[in-house]
């Protein structure tokens, strides 16, 4: 039976101690999470998320604190904007949006945590298996080129 | 051409009276194709020309021409540049980022209407025009010491973004199988990165061998990774002058990808780079939260 793979980057200060609490609790959460501890939200830079996608990730999530709860003050405020401008980038080059999920969890929202993980986990589990990183398998379709042909075979002549 | 006269009287006048240590500008190469230049004398001012082939982002050469040299970092002489509307919105987004002061630069502003298809790579200066120029309305240098043409109103643009359109109509399989068969080809020369005013690290992110987590192959997926985060590292900060995708030898629509983005930052944060000099609201804070 297909399990997603789903990485998680949490921040240290609130999402993972989120996590923490979810677990003392004893919440139930997909084991599908694999937990990457970050300092901050604002350290996920967005060749990481690719990185995670390419190496065979189907979805990841960035767990972060509330806006004006953040540690360093204003790290989320930059996730904040980040994430979203990736997750459009991505989703135009051919990702499903539904595998990127950017959200806020604070070190007293063991419940929120869970349910979060659990939406995001059936969620990626409905869309199945990335293609994203099966880069060889996909099957080969001609689509039309939108560069202007007959300008570049000038090339270098002149 | 009527402006080059105008031009050359310019950087005469500027590079006889000690203004400015240098012009970049355009000329005609040897067998006609229009050329950068940089002009040192006033004698060579005449070979300074303007028209409609004209396409090259000369902002690309400011920064390195802007950059204190030497172990002592002794400031670079001043430098005049001839620009385009859409090259000056890149002297902004350079400002915004501290790469060089105003004062170092003298910016000669053309009026434009915009430049032929395949200039550059021949000698032509009559024809259809560029893509990018029949959907741009701006005709006005955003930032200039000196305007070369009569300042018009922003004329009328098709508007549409056809290739963009057709794109995000797609599914995302489609999508995926589009940009790979697009990465595919990429030989990984740099010249998208080179001919980039905004692609200016002293050590590019994707060409470290010991990056961790950025594979330099040309492995298809490596080859998305550097075109996806090259995209991404533009975002609010390209000007769209699509230099990028003239110079590629490999046909890869990069274009599109930066339109894309483009967009975004205009839909996300009511945000178009190079208006004024502003840093991209992707590197700064929540408007009106935090401090």
């Amino acid at each position: 039976m297909y399990e997603p793979k789903i990485i998680a980057f949490l921040c240290t200060w609130c999402s993972y101690t989120g996590a923490d609490l979810a677990g003392t609790s004893r919440l139930k959460t997909p084991w599908n999470v694999r937990a990457v501890r970050v300092p901050c939200s604002g350290r996920v830079s967005p060749e990481l998320v690719m990185r995670a996608f390419d190496q065979g990730a189907d979805g990841v999530l960035v767990l972060g604190c509330h806006i004006g709860e953040c540690h360093y003050d204003s790290g989320n405020h930059r996730t904040a904007k980040r994430i979203p401008v990736l997750h459009s980038l991505m989703t135009f080059a051919g990702l499903e949006p539904e595998r990127l999920r950017l959200d806020w969890v604070s070190a007293s929202e063991g419940d929120r945590f869970a349910r979060i993980v659990n939406e995001f986990t059936e969620a990626v589990r409905a869309l199945g298996p990335s293609q994203w990183r099966h880069v060889n398998s996909l099957p080969s379709v001609e689509l039309p080129n939108t560069a202007p042909q007959e300008v570049k075979e000038a090339g270098v002549g002149g | 051409m009527p402006y080059t006269d105008e031009i050359q009287a310019k950087a005469r006048e500027l590079l006889s009276r000690g203004q400015t240590a240098c012009v970049i500008g355009y000329e005609a190469g040897p067998r006609g194709r229009v050329r950068p230049a940089f002009i040192y004398s006033p004698d060579d001012a005449g070979r300074l020309v303007w028209n409609r082939g004209c396409t090259h982002n000369l902002t690309t050469y400011l920064c390195q021409k802007l950059r204190p040299h030497g172990h002592n970092g002794s400031k670079p002489g001043r430098v005049a540049i001839v620009v385009k509307p859409c090259d000056s919105r890149a002297i902004n987004v350079l400002l915004a980022e501290n790469q060089f002061s105003r004062d170092q630069v003298y910016i000669i502003g053309v009026t434009c209407d915009g430049i032929v298809e395949g200039a550059g790579f021949k000698s032509i200066t009559e024809g259809p025009l560029q893509k990018r120029c029949q959907q741009c309305s701006e005709h006005v240098p955003v930032i200039y010491d000196v305007l070369i043409g009569q300042p018009a109103p922003s004329g009328k643009t098709s508007g549409e973004d056809k290739d963009l359109a057709r794109l995000e109509a797609m599914s995302p399989v489609e999508r995926a199988e589009f940009w790979l068969s697009q990465f595919d080809r990429c030989i990984r020369c740099y010249a998208c990165r080179q001919a980039c005013p905004m692609c200016n690290c002293p050590t590019c992110l994707y060409e470290r061998d010991d990056s961790l987590w950025v594979g330099a192959g040309i492995r298809v997926d490596e080859k998305r990774t550097f075109h996806l985060g090259r995209a991404y590292h533009l975002a609010g900060r390209c000007v769209g002058c699509d230099e990028c995708e003239r110079v590629c030898p490999m046909q890869i629509p990069i274009g599109l990808l930066n339109r894309k983005l483009a967009k975004e930052m205009q839909t996300m944060f009511g945000f178009r780079a190079g208006v004024a000099p502003v840093p991209s609201p992707i590197t700064t804070i929540l408007n009106g939260e935090g401090s």
